[in-house]
């Protein structure tokens, strides 16, 4: 009794500050990234879905509870504004290849990016989906700091959004690999224009490991879709959501 | 580095600013983001410290983004309701829209090389 008390307490004191959270967060970062490479990279579980595997294992177990680690780790969370903005320079170095190849971009990126969204939340909305579903679901091929901000901005559930976001980006590169194979299509900007588009974070570091060139379209692909979604996406729902 | 971080963070107020005061409905980050990508277009060059302090960053974005994605396993009683529909909409509405963007780049890409020969 007086053992588990000891550690209840414990945990109180040391759960008061955000230390502990960032440690936590920190140690399933890393362990993740160990375990990803000792798998050898398999497509179907990033880093990321490891690394809330074991965070969520941890939190429910030790009895720290979601709420409290959550305020701890906003110490780590209020970095991704900053970070969103710091997109902006990779995008900037990729211009050369904006240049290039600016007309099919510009032919295919509007309409695509639109279908990312619009394709799961026509069926969403047919499946009977609330509105606080279908805010959450509405940002999930944009990458993840791009995308909080939009959910937060339409009013959905940041962790659904999150969610959505993960099984996206795992769907996405697998669809990428067996969608190119079977339209014969072999090249590797194409290949990775279309990983960033459809699955953000994820399907970029997936980029990477086919090719450089792959990757730099994907990260390309990746921003242009987050611009814009980010600034069309809450215009569009502000019109759509009286409807809903 | 320390001065590149005080760029971006200068443009994410930046950006927040012009969110409240134009009342925009983009995130502070996005707006911040497209400011520095013009800003640098304009001058034509970025800083070693702006892109050591952006690389330091997007490189451990996996880790900003952990708590968050934490947080879905914790609300699958909160949406128990929906999973299905969540699964159904991501699983086709993603597979279709890989096939659309895959289609429409190979169609346009096609077009594009056949009516000009240096790419």
């Amino acid at each position: 009794m007086t053992e588990s008390s000891l550690s209840t307490d414990a945990l109180t004191v040391l759960a008061a500050g955000p230390m502990l959270s960032v440690a936590l967060t920190l140690g399933a970062f890393l362990a993740a990234q160990w375990l990803f490479a000792r798998f050898r990279k398999p497509l179907w579980m990033p880093p990321v879905l490891i690394a809330a595997v074991l965070l969520a294992l941890v939190v429910a177990v030790s009895g720290l509870g979601f709420d409290r680690y959550y305020a701890g780790a906003s110490w780590l969370t209020v970095l991704l504004g900053p970070t969103t903005v710091a997109l902006g320079v990779p995008l900037y170095q990729q211009m050369h290849h904006i240049r290039a190849l600016w007309k099919p971009i510009v032919m295919t990126l509007p309409l695509a990016a639109t279908l990312a969204a619009v394709y799961a939340l026509g069926i969403a909305w047919l499946m009977g989906a609330t509105p606080l579903v279908l805010a959450s679901l509405a940002p999930k091929s944009v990458t993840a700091p791009i995308a909080m901000g939009i959910a937060e901005q339409v009013g959905g559930s940041i962790s659904l959004t999150l969610g959505a976001l993960l099984i996206t980006g795992v769907l996405a590169s697998l669809f990428v690999d067996w969608t190119a194979k079977w339209l014969k299509i072999t090249d590797d900007r194409i290949i990775g224009f279309a990983l960033g588009l459809n699955g953000h974070a994820i399907g970029t570091a997936r980029a990477f490991e086919i090719s450089p060139t792959a990757g730099a379209f994907s990260s390309l692909g990746m921003g242009l879709t987050g611009v814009f979604t980010a600034v069309f996406l809450p215009l569009a729902f502000q019109l759509v959501e009286p409807l809903l | 580095m320390l001065r590149g971080f005080l760029v971006l963070v200068v443009f994410f107020l930046l950006g927040e600013a012009l969110r409240l005061v134009a009342g925009l409905p983009v995130s502070g980050g996005v707006l911040g983001m497209i400011m520095v990508t013009f800003t640098l277009m304009l001058r034509g060059k970025v800083s070693d410290e702006l892109a050591e302090a952006s690389r330091g960053l997007i490189s451990v974005l996996v880790l900003l983004i952990t708590p968050g994605v934490v947080g879905a396993f914790f609300i699958v009683d909160q949406f128990s309701g929906y999973w299905t529909t969540v699964l159904v909409a991501l699983v086709v509405g993603t597979l279709l829209s890989v096939f659309t963007t895959l289609l429409l780049m190979k169609k346009v890409t096609g077009a594009a090389v056949e009516g000009d020969e240096h790419d």
